[in-house]
């Protein structure tokens, strides 16, 4: 036993002496998140945007301004110009902006930003956002060394040429990939930047103070900021990845906000909570839930075995048992509160017996045997499927789930073999093109396996990119619209959804973000004491 | 059992059984090797045999890393796409690609792997973005300070459960302590971990529901985790200790006029704890690699969860480097084991033909 002693004494040592004590700061307000977001380096990510929506800024935002709706403000640029042929893009930059190390912003900033996007030596993945600008190309494969398309007027002018007009554009850099670096910070920091909290810097509302992996993100106000003073004192983001977790360190009042996104099995419980339903949050997200199908599978070639799987759903009934009817259905590819949604599409009914019908002309009297894929960590895709299933086989269709683990799941769709699958989209920014063309180009729509052919389409679709006439290039919109849904039966649309939260009586001026990130900026937000 | 007569590798022993049960029973090994050792080259042995373990640990490293390696590039899997997910576009996913290089074939990536590895680098997280090894050598600390905990909690359960059990066989307290921790090797942490989340966090408000800031963040974590190994730990006692009790010594010190206790806590208990050891170092081992479902449930920033994450994103730096951080553990339980073994019991050499071990 004495020879055990200092073993002993060891042990105790070190379990006291766990991390860093907890500062609980009433001003701090406290989020959860799901996954460790390994980088806040937004040219890195495609999705993990909490930090960089705090901590940057971009040169125009879009901002919520009633529940589902935007407006694009100006953010880091005072004003813009647009030439008359929609190519060249001119921004004026607000004066005394500072970054978070006290550097001043200048046009040369942005320059180096968007030009460290496309250069190859980042490894970006969301150079989509800013590759219609002249040079991109050449840019990302290594031909150039700089972007032709980016020029630095003045200190306080940088001017944006575009390869072909892009009439999105502006909507397009209002998102977290727009967000602006400092030219000397991100240099200095190399490849700690977006890791190391001190070396990433940006002129955000809050600074990166600490980040331990897996385990949570610290952000303190920026004093400096051009805006004024931050309403919070810090962010507290947690990394907890179990949705009971989750929801007891809301309840304990550990966490001041709880998205229900990520414990979506709790939803019935706190609409239902006399103690807790007055504190759901909720707003109408721009996104849509869909199946999609996959038209190199037989007999899905076939556009009547598609019309027939659109008139099988009942689309309502999943809309109100699954997602207890806070949504609504949708009938095309853009949704509600999205630019160019068009209301007056005639609604995809649920009639059982025309499906069989137009199974019967197919030649499918008996129905056929076929798959939905989905990856096996997803209880509520699963949900989904299995009623799905059901339904489909009410009119002769018999499917079978496929579950694969998430990895093959990707890298199956992305080579277009992906059976049939139920997934969702929400807007990136506000524009058609952020769905259409993501889900029905040529390209897109193989390496999400829908397999979508019409090439009067994908040439209308790339047409209607460059268009700058705004009437027009939304009436093209819709009717494609229309030509993909509703006569192709390209996929099968089924709603779009609110976004609820539950927040603690303490939080103040929540509100739900108007676009699909689960991420949100937080400057605005009160805590009461 | 050796009833007598000499014992290999010990002059001093080669008296009779008795003395030797003495010797032994002045607690440890170490003492014994010590008192035993008058034949210089004995300590050597162990070291030599130590360095043989460890040596051989080396094939079985590679092996693991080129099996995870191999099969990883065999099921179907792309990182890229799993970083981008919905926001996939074809070409980015190219350039990407080939940018990291791993359009390469798998021999030579793997190659290129083992060449880093052995100067010490082990690569970026594709998806955490950081060198692995510092990665894991901070995740590492936590599920240390985790799994003492928990190992300690299934001793302090599963020892003095085992040998009440066997003591009073078939009592209430033996149904009673060994229902106990049946309970917890048949009841999934994820279930233990969510009902003490719910009544010692969410109804008595003792205990915070999860994170790792501070001591009290680990109290839940142990004892789910603890109690989930202890039930094998008290039925290996129970077992052993009964098997023990019937031994001629045992009779021998109680004829002795020994008080029951002292029979069977100096007597009885050491000679019965020689397959718990082995089974506690291996159960450590077990614990370091990683407790992924309660390092989730409980928000530990452990290595279970890094390798867990890596397995999910095709992260193949990360989960290479998890793989080879935990052989080398289970490798070191398995050697420790060995070791604890000729600790308890000096009859047991490394050095001998014939002891097979």
């Amino acid at each position: 036993m004495r020879a055990l002693k200092p073993v002993l004494f060891a042990i105790l040592i070190l379990t006291l002496s766990a991390t860093s004590v907890f500062a609980a700061n009433p001003n701090y307000l406290s989020v959860a998140m799901t996954t460790d977001p390994g980088t806040a380096d937004v040219q890195k990510t495609t999705d993990m945007y909490g930090i960089p929506l705090n901590i940057y800024d971009r040169l125009v935002e879009a901002v919520t301004v009633k529940p589902g709706e935007s407006r694009i403000v100006p953010g880091l640029a005072e004003k813009w110009d647009v030439s008359s042929d929609g190519l060249v893009y001119t921004f004026t930059l607000r004066k005394g902006v500072k970054f978070h190390n006290g550097e001043t912003l200048k046009a040369d900033d942005v320059l180096f930003t968007f030009d460290r996007m496309l250069d190859p030596k980042t490894k970006a993945l969301n150079t989509d956002f800013l590759d219609m600008i002249a040079g991109a190309g050449d840019r990302m494969s290594g031909k150039a060394a700089t972007v032709s398309g980016l020029k630095v007027v003045n200190d306080s002018t940088i001017q944006i040429t575009l390869a072909k007009p892009f009439a999105p554009f502006i909507a397009n850099i209002a998102t977290p990939a727009g967000s602006i670096y400092n030219r000397k910070a991100t240099l200095a920091a190399g490849d700690q930047f977006g890791l190391d909290p001190k070396k990433t810097i940006g002129t955000g509302p809050f600074v990166l103070k600490e980040w331990i992996v897996n385990d949570s993100c610290t952000l303190v106000a920026f004093p400096g900021y051009w805006g004024g003073k931050p309403t919070l004192d810090g962010i507290e983001m947690l990394v907890i990845p179990d949705a009971n977790t989750q929801r007891l360190m809301f309840e304990t009042n550990k966490l001041d906000v709880l998205d229900l996104d990520n414990a979506r099995s709790q939803v019935p419980y706190f609409l239902e909570s006399a103690k807790w339903k007055s504190q759901v949050v909720s707003g109408p997200r721009v996104g849509i839930y869909y199946y999609a199908i996959n038209q190199s599978i037989k007999p899905f070639d076939d556009v009547r075995v598609r019309k027939a799987m659109q008139l099988a759903i009942d689309r309502k009934l999943l809309l109100d048992k699954l997602f207890n009817g806070r949504g609504s259905l949708e009938n095309g590819i853009f949704p509600k509160g999205l630019l160019g949604f068009n209301p007056a599409l005639p609604a995809i009914g649920y009639d059982q017996k025309k499906a069989k019908d137009l199974l019967a002309q197919a030649g499918y009297p008996t129905g056929f045997d076929m798959e939905i894929a989905q990856v096996t960590d997803s209880p509520s895709t699963l949900k989904i499927n299995e009623a799905v299933q059901a339904m489909l086989g009410e009119v002769g269709i018999r499917v079978k789930i496929v579950q694969m683990d998430s990895a093959t799941y990707f890298a199956t769709r992305k080579t277009g073999n992906l059976p049939m699958y139920e997934s969702d989209w929400s807007a990136d920014f506000n524009d058609p093109d952020n769905f259409i063309y993501t889900f029905f180009s040529e390209k897109n729509t193989v390496a999400r396996s829908y397999n979508y052919k019409n090439t009067a389409v994908h040439a209308k679709l790339d047409e209607a990119r460059v268009m700058v006439d705004q009437v027009k290039r939304m009436k093209l919109y819709q009717d494609l619209e229309k030509i993909i849904v509703q006569d192709d039966a390209g996929w099968i649309p089924l709603f779009s959804l609110e976004h609820l939260f539950v927040v603690q009586p303490k939080v103040k001026n929540f509100k739900v973000s108007w676009n699909g990130w689960s991420n949100m900026p937080y400057n605005g937000i009160t805590i009461t004491k | 059992m050796i009833p007598g007569g000499a014992l290999p590798g010990c002059r001093r022993a080669s008296v009779q059984a008795e003395p030797y049960q003495q010797c032994r029973m002045r607690t440890a090994c170490r003492l014994y090797v010590h008192a035993c050792t008058d034949r210089p080259e004995e300590a050597s042995h162990v070291k030599r045999y130590i360095l043989k373990k460890l040596l051989l640990a080396i094939p079985v490293m590679f092996g693991m890393v080129f099996i995870t390696f191999i099969l990883l590039n065999v099921v179907p899997g792309d990182p890229i796409a799993l970083m981008m997910k919905e926001h996939i576009s074809p070409d980015v996913v190219a350039r990407v690609r080939a940018e990291m290089r791993l359009d390469d074939p798998v021999m030579v990536r793997f190659f290129r792997f083992l060449w880093n590895a052995l100067h010490g680098d082990f690569g970026i997280s594709y998806k955490l973005n950081r060198p692995v090894a510092s990665l894991l050598l901070t995740a590492f600390p936590n599920t240390l300070k985790l799994a003492v905990a928990a190992a300690l909690v299934s001793w302090l359960i599963g020892i003095p459960a085992g040998i009440l059990s066997a003591v009073r066989r078939y009592s209430f307290a033996d149904n009673f302590f060994m229902g106990f921790s049946i309970m917890g090797v048949s009841m999934p942490v994820f279930w233990t971990g969510l009902l003490f989340q719910y009544i010692f966090a969410f109804k008595l408000g003792i205990l915070p529901v999860a994170g790792f800031k501070g001591p009290e963040y680990l109290v839940m974590p142990a004892i789910v985790l603890g109690w989930s190994s202890a039930g094998t730990i008290a039925r290996l006692t129970r077992s052993s200790l009964l098997e023990v009790m019937r031994n001629d010594y045992i009779r021998t010190a109680r004829a002795k006029g020994l008080a029951e206790i002292k029979v069977i806590l100096s007597h009885a208990l050491k000679n019965s704890l020689l397959p718990v050891v082995t089974v506690m170092a291996l159960q450590v081992a077990g614990l370091l690699s990683g407790a992924v479902i309660t390092e989730s449930v409980f928000g530990i920033p452990g290595i279970g969860r890094v390798a867990v994450n890596a397995i999910q994103n095709r992260d193949m730096p990360l989960l290479q480097g998890s793989v080879v951080l935990t052989t080398f553990i289970v490798i070191a339980g398995n050697i420790i084991a060995d070791i604890m073994y000729s600790y308890l019991d000096p009859r047991i050499k490394y050095n001998k033909p014939g002891v097979s071990r």
